[in-house]
């Protein structure tokens, strides 16, 4: 059964066209708004790109999305089903990276993609091999051997971008990626995410670099604070 | 101290002070009032009566061997290691951080800025020493098992400890300042250079911690304490983590964190070889004093807890941005394959051991599977803890927030001595073996309760 999660992801993107669709989703919290009702759909090898200034519920909408937080009104489906982080389709098929990740701090940067890339079922397709590869990708390799609490704030983040970028999805959900990389690095970022989409992978992505959104963004929704 | 450099931090000390009066003294003898009541009100009264639960005769006799010797020096051995341990992560010297940042970091010497902060330490631990002698002997003679003259001896001896434990305490703190900066030629090593030897960055780190930690302890987020007095891993970066199917990474996730982390690795086996061979000894007779199965329990399960970071480092994670394929539950299991496979190994040795000096049957290591799966339930409930709940913080204050830390270990403490006690008092160990059993499946249970909450709450 673990072995195949891989598979799955890849049948659900294959099998919904329409993929991840939220229907004036908003949120409340007693009286304070944290989100007005927003409509977002995406289509497989689609970006979608939330723009919006801070406060205005980017975090919060992506959020709602991965599943992870109900929304107050409003509703989001994957493939017709309503999102829940805590089904295994919902986790199979959203890979998504809001807020810094949990890290072991007795483990490598290395081995924390071997470690994530195991438990996706992926071991007969060489987890080590694809784990160095994604450091390379993302020009870390020369910190495969350090520990998370030996790296800079834009390394983290980084190494963040790899432990969601080494585990297959269907669907990707960033919130601001770009934070602290500097301008190369928000370039190869870009050109990762722009291969992914040629791959067919779904992207939602908060973003507040210009340059970035004007790449990556087939569709960009602007959010209104409340 | 010069009289200059005494004038300047007089000044400096009123200056901090603003236009309040000076304190400090009331302030430093208060604790000591306290602890003289306490001691007093609570400590002998509990002294004297462990005591008596021990068995007094059984006491005197066992004291004065060469076995009740080697315990009683190991017991202390193991204590001032502890000490020196501490000392890196917090040592005796921590003034509060802007004091640190405006006092200590100026052209001053820090003997004479740091000196009041050694001598407050020093003193605290050697009158806690003579209290703790003193409690002790008269616990001792009270309930009979001693001569009420032994008293001048404990007293004096607890002094002694206490000042050992002062000079272990500042040495691990100035290991921890040396690995920043080595001596140099104007700073010579040696006790009597020791305060000049403190570091600005260890100092700064250790009253930023002080902060943290007590801020932590206060608000009943005690990860936050433990993840901030932990030291950084830096051993055996290049091992490198092997794949394999998902349940079995996650052990061998656990294995390369032990290997990492040797200190808690060893600890671990010493405390869980020595509670293992308390339990089964422990069955042997049924005069057996219940504090052996209570003692060994603890043991056993600060052993077990040294294995278990992978557990509670999953825990931690709790309610960040998931990257794992498994669930959060089966995560959690399987965080328990190497420290329950550790602790039935260490038994499985441990009892050939004791097999083959006669002192237990073979047999008796399978008391020991029903512990593991007790510890396995108390350190699920442990890691998964979370954050204290409000309540709390209500009147009754710091009794409700020990009982609720204690929760897991009280849960192995009186499930495990209760059973054991029982079966080495029964012709049919058996019965108790299935009770055992199934206490332990209910702690277990509770374990799965407090995962089941932390990860709907994540």
């Amino acid at each position: 059964m673990l072995g195949s999660r891989g598979d799955t992801a890849a049948a659900v993107s294959r099998t919904t066209g329409g993929l991840l669709r939220a229907t004036g989703v908003g949120k409340k919290i007693d009286e304070a708004v944290l989100l007005l009702p927003t409509d977002v759909e995406l289509a497989a090898a689609q970006c979608v790109v939330l723009r919006g200034p801070n406060g205005s519920g980017k975090t919060t909408l992506l959020r709602i999305l991965a599943g992870t937080m109900p929304p107050s009104e409003g509703e989001v489906t994957l493939g017709g089903a309503p999102v829940d982080e805590r089904q295994d389709s919902t986790r199979t098929a959203i890979a998504a990276l809001i807020g810094a990740p949990a890290t072991y701090r007795d483990l490598t940067l290395v081995d924390h993609l071997v470690l994530i890339d195991s438990t996706w079922g992926r071991v007969g397709e060489r987890a080590e091999q694809r784990s160095d590869e994604i450091l390379e990708l993302l020009e870390i390799d020369h910190l495969a051997e350090r520990f998370p609490h030996e790296l800079s704030s834009g390394q983290q983040q980084l190494f963040h971008l790899a432990m969601v970028l080494v585990r297959p999805c269907s669907i990707l959900i960033l919130d601001e990626p770009e934070q602290r990389l500097d301008t190369d690095k928000r370039e190869l970022l870009t050109e990762i995410l722009l291969d992914r989409k040629d791959e067919g992978c779904a992207l939602v992505v908060a973003c507040h670099d210009p340059a970035m959104t004007e790449e990556l963004a087939d569709v960009i929704v602007d959010i209104q604070p409340a | 101290m010069s009289r200059a450099d005494q004038q300047r931090l007089t000044q400096v000390r009123a200056a901090a002070r603003g236009n309040r009066t000076d304190t400090s003294r009331g302030d430093a003898l208060y604790p000591v009032y306290v602890a003289v009541i306490a001691a007093g009100a609570y400590g002998i009264p509990a002294a004297q009566q462990l005591f008596r639960s021990l068995d007094g005769r059984w006491l005197a006799d066992e004291a004065l061997t060469p076995a009740g010797l080697i315990v009683a020096v190991t017991l202390t051995v193991g204590l001032l290691a502890l000490i020196r341990f501490v000392g890196r992560v917090h040592g005796p010297v921590v003034p509060p951080l802007p004091y640190v940042e405006m006092v200590v970091a100026s052209p001053m010497p820090r003997k004479v800025t740091l000196g009041r902060q050694w001598r407050l330490s020093q003193g605290g631990s050697v009158f806690g020493g003579l209290l703790l002698g003193a409690t002790t002997g008269a616990g001792l003679a009270i309930a009979g098992v001693a001569s009420p003259a032994l008293l001048l001896s404990t007293t004096v001896g607890g002094g002694l400890l206490g000042v050992l434990v002062a000079e272990l305490w500042l040495l691990g703190q100035l290991q921890a300042s040396s690995q920043v900066f080595k001596p140099g030629p104007r700073l010579p090593r040696g006790r009597r250079n020791a305060l000049a030897l403190l570091d600005i960055t260890s100092l700064r780190r250790q009253a930023a911690s002080n902060v943290t930690i007590g801020g932590a302890v206060l608000a009943g987020d005690l990860r936050t304490a433990r993840l901030d007095a932990a030291r950084p891993t830096t051993h055996a970066r290049k091992a490198r983590l092997k794949t394999g199917r998902p349940l079995v990474v996650i052990a061998r996730r656990d294995l390369l964190g032990l290997r990492r982390a040797p200190g808690s690795t060893l600890y671990g086996l010493g405390f869980a070889a020595a509670g293992s061979a308390g339990l089964m000894l422990s069955l042997q007779s049924p005069h057996t004093p219940t504090v052996a199965p209570l003692l060994s329990l603890v043991l056993a399960y600060l052993g077990f807890g040294a294995w278990c970071e992978g557990l509670r480092l999953h825990a931690d994670n709790s309610g960040t941005s998931r990257m794992l394929g498994l669930p959060y539950r089966d995560t959690a299991w399987a965080h328990l394959i190497v420290p329950v496979s550790a602790w039935v190994l260490t038994s499985v040795v441990v009892n050939a051991v004791l097999s083959l000096a006669g002192l237990a049957p073979g047999v008796a290591f399978l008391w020991n599977l029903g512990i593991a799966v007790l510890l396995a339930g108390s350190h699920l409930m442990a890691s998964f803890r979370g954050i204290a709940p409000v309540g709390v913080f209500g009147p009754a204050g710091m009794p409700s927030m020990i009982f609720w830390y204690a929760r897991p270990l009280l849960a192995t403490l009186v499930v495990g001595t209760a059973m054991t006690a029982w079966a080495a008092r029964i012709p049919v160990p058996w019965v108790a073996f299935s009770w055992l059993l199934l206490l332990a499946a209910g702690v277990v249970g509770w374990g799965l309760a407090l995962v089941g909450k932390r990860d709907k709450r994540s």
